[in-house]
């Protein structure tokens, strides 16, 4: 598809935003073809960087007026394709939407713009003793909007929830061009929980330009223990067993053998590398109970044939998070390519699925580390490949199904944090029944009537496979 | 080898990136504008559309691509070590032989020729004192009028004086050359043939030029001791020779490059002790891209410096000052707005004086008003040499 | 149709036409993993039953437990408890509800695992629904550790001084005069914080106050003349009054949004009739 200066669309978008704010170039386009996922060459028609709701909203009704989906984007960090246009829609970039709107330390409530990066905030936030909760591993890139989006997770939500919990209310451009905020900043309406609704639907029910978020407060007391076991068994069983034992850390976290190989390699975190699996364990609070809890975590641990090292300073703590962020980057001394899956299983299944997981990928001659939350179950098994070898995406993805169907078959579900989007869209029916989709699409038709905004995700009655599969081309042609 | 297209970027190199964004907020175009096609990930998508997927060189492109500090800001921060500088170096070569003529060839050419430098600097000198050239708005320094005659007193290390640094801050050499004579070793100085290091050549894609430049400096500084250089951008490229350059002598030469404050960090001991002219500056140290990314040696700098002065240190990860050896001059825009957030940065931190140990960012930053040294100067001034 | 749980809030968003089909949701505790920390129980299932069930383990849910009130009933009306300060939002208790449409169909929403982003959060959209748009046939909840102990605190100190002086109080409530505060967790970390609460003129009593009839959020105090008591739930946008208030009219954008959810999810109008959620 063409588009010039004089084209009507192109004319309407340049009468809300300056021109250099709308880019048209077919290397711009193709630059927004990909996200993070493994999708690529998507085909993104005039590219937005509006700067405030009022140019969003021009945004939303020249693309309406113009039969044009839209395709909210925040840092494109998205595991899922959530942001990978299909079919040339606007895309609209929040990236430029980047500040702090304001921050009431009292109430602990922040507005900020969908743009801001999530440790930006953090980092304001820290002369108030206050953070935002959800750290995804992104956290130095992706965007609040991004992670409401997908409703993102990270290691230190296992206590205090993902992000929905930590979202007050947001506001929203709707297909119809209409700005509403949803939810309430002080706390509480009477009514449909909308912001419930509204958070984690991956840009299908319109464009988030504000959000206020809930700030918590940084804990008086911390205790890091790197707990390491001979069997991936006794590590899994100690997780369920400090669930059992009524402790619910600030994180649990578990790494299998490849990886912290792999990490001792990359950072020298001090990780034990003939062990067969470790797991960080991090309580905090007020520091009788994180004492209490973290002797007790550390008495399961050896109960079950583990040995413990508790961190004893910040620098010490530090070092063990270093190695467990460090995961993505030794991966990359392995093989070059790597494909990151996410599904949830029950806490006491952990063991078993990692197993299966285990033989499934044997099976498909492929490698495979393993660094997850596993405090609620939620795996990350990371398939290991080289993109060149003839042939290795075809087994690549059939191990990812086999995991998935794993992961289902012992009552678990696809996505723990990253979200449907493309990548897991065509797997829907097998976790929800026809109804249980209708009544998604209902939602998604009352927000959305039209299905203008990010057409093709998540739910499997869109776009075709074909579709997907039509991803690897680049848009042709010269845009002017 | 690999087989090279159209580009000419290695294409196991190319492949490399995995597009998982990490990089971004580390580069500060991306920083600044937002845009995908002024990031790394971008940039490196854009090299694939046109290598792999034919897609014409255009003006985006080429916009994608000069825009592009080189400060390599990129590289610590991927996971997945892509080799981001070594792909951009083949690009802007590529661009370059396309563009064939560029004016630059001419104004790296009079780098590497010291007696031409020191004249046109010194007409410079002149000029700026009549005020017939706009110093502020080309981003050029003031310079000095007369230059202070360094003199060599020993064999034991080099001291790598480099070209435009050597032009316009001399009185800089010779404060690292007294701080590493303070240390007990005597200092060679390399003749005119070591006059410039390459980097501005090579980082606009003239590589030919560069190899010529790296023939006659690694003639110039022979033997077997080590060569202390106090430009950060200079280092870089020289510690690059044996990769670029692909010879067991080049490599041989790079292995004896070393910042002068790693050399100085590795004397600790024989450092002399603080004097009595100590000040109670607090000083923000500034890590050169070029120290921070490309050397990795930033640490040094501060552990030195700490000895003689209250050091801080800045909250932003060592983002770019935007300066970025010719960048300045020719990105004015996105530089100005790259710097506004290193002055952000270097407000917060509530410092006295910022120490740069690479001759651009202290052009670069001083334009904006902030007082910048080299850390040496600083520390040549706080060292005791009597006591 | 509607579904009668415990009849505690019956006419809560609006009264039931005479002829309504009156149902009620089966009743009784599913399954139970205490090792998980999940619980899936009927929706008519009694919250005072749930919560002996989840003592048993020393588990609870973040439910209020009232007399006679039932799990369905508590997430239709979708009211936190005095405690969401600290312990969290009701709408985020719940994992899984399985649901009857208006078509007859049965629809889960959500999944049973403590973590989950498959899909549209449709389980979210349920809290405060009062049924109109599905009726709630069986839940799975998320539990928590009961706490090894807990106190009471009540003085005439200032609320907001006393949430930024605590760490993570689990409730604290304000009449105009008194503060309460409500702590839980460890025994040692219960006792250095009710020091801290002595210290700014709290004592410790043995609970909180009785609660006026209505709810309203902390916005509605402010429209109008103050007449009768209130009590506000510091932190959690919430207030009980004595006298009803009017309730502050709603974004007409938002009001939008509620009806073409209702013609969506039951075009009909058959799921709880005469009920608006806007209205509870
Ligand atoms: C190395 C790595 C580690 C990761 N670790 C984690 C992790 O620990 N936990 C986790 O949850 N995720 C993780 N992710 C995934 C990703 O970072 C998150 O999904 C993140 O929330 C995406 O944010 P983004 O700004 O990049 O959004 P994008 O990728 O740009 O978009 C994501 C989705 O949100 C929508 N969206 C974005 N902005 C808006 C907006 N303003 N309005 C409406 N819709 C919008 C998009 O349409 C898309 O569907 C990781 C990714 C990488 C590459
Ligand atoms: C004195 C008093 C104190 C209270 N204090 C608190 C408190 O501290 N914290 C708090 O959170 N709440 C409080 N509440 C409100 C409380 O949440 C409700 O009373 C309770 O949730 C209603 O449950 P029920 O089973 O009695 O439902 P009912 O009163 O029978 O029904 C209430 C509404 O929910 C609908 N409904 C019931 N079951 C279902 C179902 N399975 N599916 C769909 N719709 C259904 C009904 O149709 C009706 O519209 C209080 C109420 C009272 C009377
Ligand atoms: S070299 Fe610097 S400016 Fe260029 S892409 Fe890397 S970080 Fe950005
Ligand atoms: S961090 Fe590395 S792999 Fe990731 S997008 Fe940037 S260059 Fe590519």
């Amino acid at each position: 598809m063409k588009f010039r200066k004089a084209d009507p669309l192109m004319r309407d978008l340049r009468r809300v935003l300056p021109s250099d704010r709308v880019r048209v170039a077919p290397l711009e386009r193709s630059i927004m073809g990909r996200d993070a996922s493994i999708f690529e060459g998507g085909r993104a028609g005039p590219v937005c960087f509006p700067i405030s709701t009022e140019e969003v909203q021009g945004c939303v009704d020249a693309a309406r007026r113009h039969g044009r989906a839209v395709v909210p984007r925040g840092a494109g960090t998205g595991l899922a394709g959530g942001a990978v246009p299909l079919e040339e829609p606007v895309v609209v970039v929040a990236t430029k939407m980047n500040r702090l709107l304001s921050v009431d330390a009292e109430q602990r409530v922040a507005w900020v713009q969908p743009g801001m990066i999530n440790l930006d905030l953090s980092r304001a936030l820290a002369p108030f003793g206050l953070h935002f909760a959800p750290d995804p591993s992104s956290q130095q890139v992706c965007s609040l909007g991004g992670n409401v989006g997908t409703n993102a997770g990270g290691p230190h939500c296992l206590a205090l929830g993902v992000t929905s919990a930590h979202v007050l209310a947001a506001e929203v451009v709707l297909m119809s061009g209409e700005s509403v905020v949803l939810g309430d900043a002080g706390g509480w309406t009477p009514g449909l929980d909308l912001r419930g609704a509204y958070v984690g639907s991956e840009g299908m029910l319109g464009v988030t330009t504000a959000i206020a978020v809930r700030l918590t407060r940084n804990p008086p007391a911390v205790e890091t223990l790197l707990l390491a076991f001979d069997s991936v068994d006794a590590a899994a069983q100690t997780v369920s067993a400090v669930i059992a034992d009524g402790i619910v850390p600030a994180a649990i976290e578990m790494m299998d053998k490849n990886i912290i190989w792999a990490v001792e390699n990359f950072v020298g975190a001090g990780f034990p590398t003939d062990a067969a699996a470790v797991v960080i364990v991090e309580v905090d609070g007020l520091p009788g109970g994180v004492a209490a809890e973290a002797d007790r975590v550390a008495e399961l641990a050896v109960e079950r044939g583990g040995s413990v090292r508790r961190a004893t300073d910040d620098e010490e703590r530090a070092l063990i998070w270093k190695g467990r962020k460090s995961a993505f980057g030794a991966i990359a001394q392995i093989k070059p390519n790597y494909y990151l899956h996410d599904t949830v299983v029950p806490r006491t299944r952990l063991a078993e699925v990692m197993n299966q997981v285990y033989e499934i990928v044997d099976e498909h001659d492929l490698q495979v580390m393993n660094v997850f939350h596993a405090g609620d179950g939620n795996l990350h098994p990371l398939l290991l490949y080289d993109g060149r070898e003839p042939g290795i995406m075809d087994r690549v993805h059939a191990a990812g199904s086999a995991i998935i169907e794993a992961s289902l078959a012992v009552g678990g579900v696809l996505s723990g944090e990253h979200g449907i989007g493309i990548e897991k869209r065509d797997f829907m029916p097998l976790m929800f029944s026809e109804a249980d989709l209708d009544a998604q699409a209902r939602l998604r038709r009352a927000f959305d009537p039209e299905e203008m905004a990010n057409p093709g995700k998540v739910l499997p009655t869109g776009a075709s496979c074909a579709d997907v599969k039509a991803l690897d081309n680049i848009p042709e042609g010269v845009w002017g | 080898m690999t087989a090279k297209k159209s580009l000419g970027i290695d294409t196991e190199e190319l492949a490399s990136c995995v597009s998982c964004g990490l990089c971004l907020p580390h580069c500060p175009t991306f920083r600044v504008t937002g845009e995908e096609w002024a990031s790394p990930r971008g940039r490196i998508s854009a090299m694939r559309q046109v290598q792999d997927h034919g897609l014409a060189v255009d003006e985006s492109f080429l916009a994608s691509m000069d825009s592009c500090v080189q400060c390599r800001g990129c590289e610590p921060a991927c996971p997945s070590g892509v080799p981001f500088g070594s792909m951009m170096e083949a690009t802007q070569a590529e661009l370059a032989r396309r563009r064939r003529v560029d004016w630059r060839q001419w104004g790296f050419w009079v780098l590497g020729h010291r007696w031409l430098l020191n004249l046109l600097s010194r007409s410079l000198a002149v000029v700026q004192r009549l005020r017939l050239v706009p110093s502020k708005r080309l981003g050029l320094p003031k310079i000095p009028l007369v230059q202070e005659r360094l003199r060599a007193t020993g064999n034991d290390v080099w001291l790598f004086t480099g070209c435009v640094m050597d032009a316009w801050q001399r009185s800089t050499h010779a404060s690292v050359k007294r701080v590493v004579e303070s240390a007990g070793a005597g200092v060679a100085l390399p003749g005119p043939g070591a006059a410039c290091c390459g980097a501005l050549s090579l980082h606009a894609g003239l590589e030919d030029h560069a190899h010529a430049l790296a023939a006659r400096t690694m003639k110039a500084l022979e033997g077997s001791a080590p060569i202390l250089v106090d430009s950060a951008g200079c280092g870089a490229v020289l510690k690059e020779y044996g990769k670029h350059m692909g010879t067991p002598e080049a490599v041989a030469f790079s292995e004896r490059v070393m910042d002068v404050h790693e050399w100085l960090a590795a004397q600790a001991d024989q450092l002399p002790s603080v004097g009595e002219r100590r000040r109670d500056v607090t000083v923000a140290v500034h890590d050169p891209c070029h120290l921070r990314h490309v050397q990795r040696a930033h640490q040094p700098v501060a552990d030195v410096l700490s000895r003689y002065a209250t050091v801080v240190t800045l909250d932003d990860e060592g983002l770019c000052c935007g300066a970025g050896g010719a960048y300045a001059a020719m990105q004015p825009e996105l530089a100005a707005s790259i710097r506004d957030r290193k002055l952000e940065a270097i407000n917060r931190s509530g410092a006295d004086i910022v120490a740069s140990a690479n001759p651009g960012c202290t052009i670069h930053l001083a334009n904006a008003g902030v007082v910048v040294r080299h850390p040496l100067e600083i520390v040549d001034e706080v060292i005791d040499y009597d006591g | 149709m509607a579904v009668v749980g415990g009849r505690t809030q019956w006419e809560i968003g609006g009264q039931c036409p005479e002829e309504t089909r009156l149902v009620r949701a089966p009743a009784g505790v599913r399954a139970f993993d205490p090792a998980d920390m999940t619980i899936r129980v009927g929706a008519g299932t009694p919250v005072e039953e749930l919560d002996a069930a989840l003592a048993e383990a020393g588990q609870r849910a973040n439910l209020p437990v009232l007399p006679g009130a039932t799990v369905g009933g508590v997430l239709a009306v979708g009211r936190d408890d005095l405690h969401a300060l600290g312990r969290g939002r009701l709408r985020d208790a719940r994992l899984e509800v399985v649901y009857v449409g208006d078509d007859g169909r049965l629809v889960t929403a959500g999944g049973p695992t403590v973590k989950n982003v498959s899909g549209f959060d449709l389980c979210r959209l349920l809290a405060g629904s009062l049924g109109t748009l599905g009726l709630l046939g069986e839940v799975i909840l998320r539990t928590w550790p009961r706490p090894a102990a807990q106190q009471w605190l009540a003085g005439p100190c200032d609320p907001v001084e006393l949430r930024r002086s605590m760490y993570w109080p689990s409730s604290i409530l304000w009449d105009g005069e008194i503060t309460w505060v409500h702590l839980e967790g460890h025994e040692s970390d219960v006792k250095s914080e009710a020091e801290l609460a002595r210290s700014l003129g709290c004592e410790p009593t043995d609970g909180p106050p009785s609660l006026p009839a209505y709810r309203v959020s902390t916005g509605a105090l402010e429209v109008g003349q103050p007449t009768g008591s209130y009590l506000v739930q510091i932190g959690t946008g919430m207030a009980y009054v004595s006298e009803p208030r009017p309730i502050p009219d709603a974004d007409p954008a938002v009001v939008a949004l509620h009806q073409r959810l209702k013609s969506e999810f039951d075009p009909r109008g058959r799921l709880n009739p005469g009920r608006d959620p806007l209205a509870g």
